[in-house]
């Protein structure tokens, strides 16, 4: 195989991941001092120990099945929506006057928050989980089409007139040129995307009740178990972070050509 | 004399222009960026076309090329009229490498798959003609840079791959557009003479287009000098050296006399254009 010397030239890159690290470490420990020196309710601010302490307590019995049902929608619900949006963005791309037409309203639905047709799903779907898998569609896909878009309409001139003076086809100029050319643009889309999908999915926990991450948060804070709330919300933040962090790592590996 | 010999063989230009005009209209203004221009340029000739910038030098060799369009006229290929109302066949793409201005590297591949795309575009990823592309690496110094992508290589690395993209599927005509100008001029003289030597071996044609003129009259047959607004031929100077030339030759009292003949003609062009 060829080597791929811009690959190699990567090893772990340290100054990235220590000072976030940090700056977390900071954080926590501004909270902890607060919360036991400021005398603030624990209501309002719980010691940052408890936090941590109760979310690892009842996460392997209370919290795993809300986890897994919420993290099942995110995913696969993004993972349908990366689908959907490229390819509709391939076909929209296609014809100048389609992808004028549907631009307006790809912002419409990108601002249109889905969890306000969960009543209305119901109505039509009726009662399943799965319908939180369509709220995540919905949601993730216009942002993730909205960007590719953008990255499929906008080719320098130069690698058009070089297409053309080789005579790709249609066909070739879109994966070799097109579709490479708006790589950086489609993982800018696709990273919008997980964290909509994550947002989506959080939101139609709560509007959906019964079930779910979001449900349990909606759930503590109205049994005053404050500190819960905190931690579920930040568990919420670690699984839409973590689902950020690997899109990162994949675009890393495949957008070799930018640093 | 050689020239001689080759013009009674082959009696059908390789390249005809016919009263080609251009004209772009943009939202503010109609521009006439070439204006009935004839040229007829024989198999492995050696043809320069020089003047200022905006005379629409770019513009000829992208509608020979099938970039864009030509308004009205012909032109012809190998006696044969190219058909500008549709994209053109890759039979006849095929007979032309372009060299852009700027090296216009696909920032995504290698330069070893920037390279070799048009093989793949053509339908000619055979082992010979993978040969071919190794080989043409190998001689203009590339290997280092075969497996690295275009941001991690000089800008002579660059522009030589361009040219060595041009050359790949073994075309019998190059168009370069400025192909060095970017670069400093030695290595602008090394890769002239770089490019003499693979013209006379391959016995390819070549329309060449510099706005400098010691670079023309160094290279070329016969030089066509334009003028800008409207873009057009103003006249064609044979270049009357020996070959092989070299760079002593700038400095020789014949050369001295081409090269100013050409800067009077461009100058007057331009003070004309003052009045
Ligand atoms: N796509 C285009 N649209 C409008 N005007 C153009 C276009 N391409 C070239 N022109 C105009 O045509 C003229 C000739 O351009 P060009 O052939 O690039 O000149 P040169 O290569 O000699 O510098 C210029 O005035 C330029 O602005
Ligand atoms: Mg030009």
């Amino acid at each position: 195989m060829k080597k791929k010397s811009i690959r190699k030239k990567k090893g772990i890159d340290w100054m990235s991941i220590i000072p976030p690290w940090i700056l977390l470490a900071i954080i926590f420990a501004v909270w902890e001092i607060a919360a036991k020196t400021t005398g603030i309710s624990e209501y309002i601010l719980p010691p940052m120990s408890k936090i941590i302490h109760g979310v690892i307590t009842k996460f392997p019995g209370e919290l795993l099945p809300h986890f897994l049902l919420t993290v099942r929608v995110i995913v696969l619900g993004f993972i349908f929506a990366t689908i959907l949006g490229i390819s509709l963005a391939a076909i929209f791309s296609q014809f100048n006057i389609i992808t004028k037409a549907v631009t307006p309203v790809i912002i419409w639905l990108v601002i249109t928050p889905m969890i306000t047709l969960i009543p209305l799903m119901t109505l039509w779907l009726g009662y399943d989980p799965v319908l939180r898998t369509y709220v995540v569609i919905l949601q993730a896909t216009p942002i993730i089409a909205l960007n590719t878009l953008n990255g499929f309409v906008n080719v320098d001139n130069d690698k058009v007139e070089l297409a053309k003076s080789v005579g790709c086809t249609r066909m070739q100029r879109f994966t070799k040129i097109v579709f490479m050319n708006a790589m950086p643009q489609v993982f800018t889309g696709i990273k919008l995307g997980s964290i909509f999908s994550t947002i989506a999915a959080l939101s139609a926990d709560i509007v959906s009740g019964n079930a779910g991450l979001g449900f349990k948060i909606s759930q503590f804070t109205k049994y005053n178990n404050v500190y819960m709330s905190y931690g579920t919300i930040f568990l919420v933040g670690l699984i839409g972070l973590t689902l950020y962090k690997i899109i990162e790592r994949i675009e890393r590996r495949v957008v070799l050509w930018k640093n | 004399m050689e020239e001689l010999v080759q013009k009674e063989v082959q009696t059908i230009p390789k390249i005809v222009f016919e009263n080609i005009n251009k004209v772009f209209h943009t939202r503010k203004q109609t521009i006439v960026a070439v204006k009935d221009y004839d040229m007829q340029v024989d198999q492995g000739d050696f043809v320069s076309i020089i003047g200022p910038s905006g005379c629409g030098k770019s513009t000829l060799i992208r509608m020979l090329n099938g970039i864009i369009q030509p308004t009205s006229g012909r032109m012809l290929l190998d006696g044969i009229p190219l058909d500008t109302s549709k994209p053109y066949s890759q039979e006849t793409l095929r007979k032309m490498g372009f060299i852009f201005q700027q090296p216009n590297m696909l920032p995504w591949y290698t330069i070893r798959q920037n390279i070799t795309l048009p093989l793949k575009i053509f339908g000619l990823d055979t082992p010979e003609y993978q040969e071919y592309a190794d080989e043409l690496i190998s001689v203009t110094g590339l290997q280092k840079f075969a497996d690295s992508y275009p941001i991690e290589a000089s800008g002579g690395a660059l522009q030589r791959a361009g040219v060595v993209r041009a050359m790949v599927h073994k075309p019998e005509i190059l168009l370069m557009d400025e192909p060095f100008g970017a670069l400093d001029e030695m290595l602008r003289e090394q890769l002239n003479m770089e490019l003499l030597s693979i013209w006379k071996r391959l016995n390819i044609t070549i329309i060449f287009i510099t706005h400098n003129v010691e670079e023309a009259v160094l290279l070329s047959n016969s030089i066509y000098v334009m003028a800008t607004e409207p873009g057009r031929l103003v006249e064609k100077v044979d270049i009357d050296l020996p070959r092989p030339r070299s760079l002593e030759m700038i400095t020789q009292p014949r050369f001295v006399s081409y090269t100013q003949r050409l800067v009077d003609l461009i100058g007057s062009v331009e003070l004309r254009q003052i009045k």
